[in-house]
């Protein structure tokens, strides 16, 4: 059975100590209710976790959605948003089936980025490492009212922002993280089946979410 | 989540026709392109495009609420339609934004039981063997009788866009609500509707449905594009018919275009797509593997192959994914399932293992009688009715449908009268039953409760209201003397 992978990578860097970190717990578990009721979550989207900080750790490997937990995490320390980008390559390069002469791989992999700092160890060598991989959309989603823009706008061209301090604007997050992994019918512009991984393949983000055009 | 409904939140404004309307302005569920806001009784929904709309948006809209949907719900047999699409019935302007008024869903349409209770039952849940098989309820997952009568539900609302001249443009499993427990099925999203030469498609459609044709013209300049049509609403159609009845996709195989998604996906999809269970061209035949365990039988065409559909069905899944697959032309009509899935439903025998997944199976007497699903064989002796009828009252011709007793089997006018057909334009007092089939002490009847002019023609001998007849083989029975009165004949076929 082919998997949709969906990585989240997640700041608990010291800055996100307290409510911040209070309200991505409550948006994870928003978010797995609301996949283990949506039908095409439950036959192929896989979930991973991966928190970063002063260290960089996979908390949740790959996990389909019936079968995943959200994790405990706390928050503290700085924010190696490289290590975690070089992180996510390592694990999908594992995790993730290609497609053989004989066999068909696995979808190619949602990525959500979250982070509300400036990175504090080596960009750079992260995202080139994280560049080698044909990712699926990518989405960096900056909470830290723009502090790490111009970082997370070197990862990618999808990049929103929300509001940190209110918590309903996190669930919204999660929940619109949620619905990204459903089918949904195709405009005829969209409609190319090349390399596209831009944000109208995606449903529109709730009003708690500005896009940011780079 | 709360129920409570703070009375500021209901607004109350007037629909473009003049009528009231109101709407709790919080909290909207998020569709593709608009919010959806329930109104405080929750009879209804007022849905408000996120996007202002073009002048051509905004007419299609109001042609939806108004002359097509007269179109449809004016006509004889309107009524009917209103359980089969859920169809947009006013237009409201609230702070500068355009929305529909849309009928909610009916109580059929959600989960009844354990944690999926309250979720709404769109096609993909049963229409993908992981999801059918480890999530949906042993108390919800239906009958094989259910899915076939919410196949018949969906090709007719299909069939009466087509003959309104309309499409849909948009079949997918998203759009079509069902439930196979009782066989309904409704379409939704009808504001995209398509009308060739007026409104052009916004959408090309949801993967998994949409025509190879489109797949393959996508990427080309815009009026080389092939877009969304009533030929593409055929082959969509096909497609959810054929994953509802062996819950599996026609066309997504084993086969290997390239190694890159985006290639493979549109080739499978598109210009190379091929029938998994093409008789004759076997490279995209499902590779089953360890993973798959929790996906069986389903995935395993040999199994549960399309031809345990009947031979009505399976005609047409050739016509839909051989013929008619790169040949828009060839592809069955919303009609032609409806009439195949009428006489199919002719043709099934429940299954004696109470704990068959399907309770029941197709048999033509074509081949043995054994469950496909459980594998449990028919015991017994079982008759079977071959219809003929006439245009002059002397020379009689075959109908093409046969009926299969089973004990407790009723029969209709549609059998016994070729003027009568079942569809929505059905009279009342044409769907009661005219007679019923028994076994009784080792002999098959028929009981004859409302025909008056019923024949035996082996014997000559009138058959009076209140009596039984013996099913014999080679038996030939005239159900009336009218002109459009049907003859059957009668074979016994033996189990094991």
């Amino acid at each position: 059975m082919r998997k949709l992978p969906v990585y989240l990578l997640i700041d608990i860097s010291g800055s996100m100590m307290g409510d911040p970190i209070e309200a991505v717990k409550n948006g994870m578990q928003i978010m797995h209710s609301a996949l283990r009721k949506d039908p095409y979550a439950l036959e192929s989207a896989y979930i991973s976790i991966i928190t970063f900080a002063d260290d960089v750790v996979q908390v949740v490997p790959l996990t389909e959605v019936a079968s995943f937990r959200p994790p405990t995490i706390s928050a503290g320390g700085g924010t190696s948003l490289g290590g975690a980008l070089s992180k996510v390559y390592e694990c999908a390069t594992r995790e993730v089936q290609k497609s053989t002469s004989s066999e068909k791989g696995d979808w190619k992999p949602l990525v959500f980025i979250m982070t509300d700092g400036v990175p504090t160890d080596d960009l750079t060598k992260g995202l080139n490492i994280f560049k080698q991989y044909k990712w699926g959309i990518v989405v960096a989603c900056d909470a830290g009212n723009g502090a790490g823009l111009s970082a997370l706008l070197q990862i990618t061209q999808n990049v929103v922002s929300l509001d940190m301090t209110d918590s309903s604007s996190i669930q919204a997050y999660f929940k619109w993280v949620s619905s990204s992994i459903s089918a949904s019918s195709q405009k005829v512009e969209d409609a190319n089946f090349d390399d596209s991984s831009d944000l109208n393949e995606l449903p529109p983000p709730p009003p708690e979410i500005s896009l940011i055009i780079p | 989540m709360s129920n409570e409904i703070n009375p500021n939140d209901i607004v109350k404004t007037k629909a473009k026709d003049g009528s009231n309307v109101e709407f709790v302005f919080k909290d909207p569920k998020q569709g593709g392109v608009k919010d959806v806001y329930f109104a405080p009784d929750r009879s209804e929904v007022v849905a408000f495009f996120r996007n202002p709309l073009d002048v051509s948006g905004r007419e299609r809209i109001e042609k939806i609420v108004t002359d097509y949907r007269s179109r449809i719900y004016e006509q004889a047999g309107g009524e009917y339609w209103k359980e089969c699409f859920c169809w947009p019935e006013k237009i409201v302007e609230y702070n500068g934004m355009t929305g529909i008024v849309v009928p909610t869903y009916q109580n059929c349409f959600f989960f009844q039981t354990g944690n999926l209770a309250g979720t709404e039952k769109e096609g993909k849940w049963f229409a993908s063997p992981k999801i059918y098989n480890r999530f949906v309820p042993m108390e919800e997952k239906g009958s094989l009788l259910g899915y076939l009568r919410l196949c018949l539900k969906l090709s007719r609302a299909t069939r009466r866009l087509h003959a309104a001249g309309l499409a849909h443009s948009d079949l997918s499993y998203k759009n079509c609500l069902v439930d196979p427990q009782s066989g309904n099925a409704c379409i939704i999203d009808i504001d995209g509707l398509v009308v060739p030469g007026v409104f052009p498609p916004d959408v090309i459609g949801t993967p998994d449905f949409i025509a190879p044709e489109v797949v393959a013209s996508t990427g080309r300049q815009r009026e080389d594009r092939i877009l969304p049509s009533q030929a593409t609403d055929r082959h969509a159609l096909a497609v959810l018919i054929y994953q509802y009845l062996f819950h599996r996709h026609p066309l997504r195989g084993g086969k290997i275009y390239s190694q890159d998604n985006d290639v493979q996906e549109k080739m499978e999809m598109g210009e190379k797509a091929l029938f998994i269970e093409h008789p004759n061209d076997k490279s995209n035949r499902p590779i089953l593997d360890d993973n798959d365990d929790i996906c069986m039988p389903w995935v395993d065409v040999e199994k549960i192959p399309y031809t345990t559909a009947g031979p009505m069905l399976k005609t047409l899944f050739d016509r839909a994914f051989i013929e008619g697959l790169h040949d828009p032309a060839q592809r069955p009509t919303a009609d032609d399932w409806e009439d195949a899935i009428v006489k199919t439903s002719d043709m099934i025998q429940p299954c004696s293992n109470e704990n068959c997944v399907k309770k029941w199976f197709i048999f033509d007497n074509s081949t043995r009688p054994v469950c496909p699903y459980c594998g449990t064989p028919y015991k017994g002796i079982l008759p079977l009715l071959d219809f003929y009828s006439s245009r002059n009252g002397k020379d009689y011709r075959p109908d093409n449908h046969r009926l299969m007793v089973f004990s407790g089997q009723s029969l209709y006018q549609w059998h016994t009268n070729r003027s009568v057909i079942p569809n929505e334009k059905i009279k009342k007092e044409h769907t009661t039953r005219v007679g019923y089939f028994s076994f009784f002490k080792g002999k098959w009847l028929f009981v004859n409760q409302t025909l008056t002019s019923m024949k035996n023609l082996t014997t000559d001998q009138p058959v009076p209201i209140g009596t039984g007849v013996e099913l014999v083989d080679g038996l030939k029975l005239q159900f009336s003397s009218d002109t459009n009165g049907r003859i059957a004949y009668i074979q016994i076929a033996k189990g094991t």
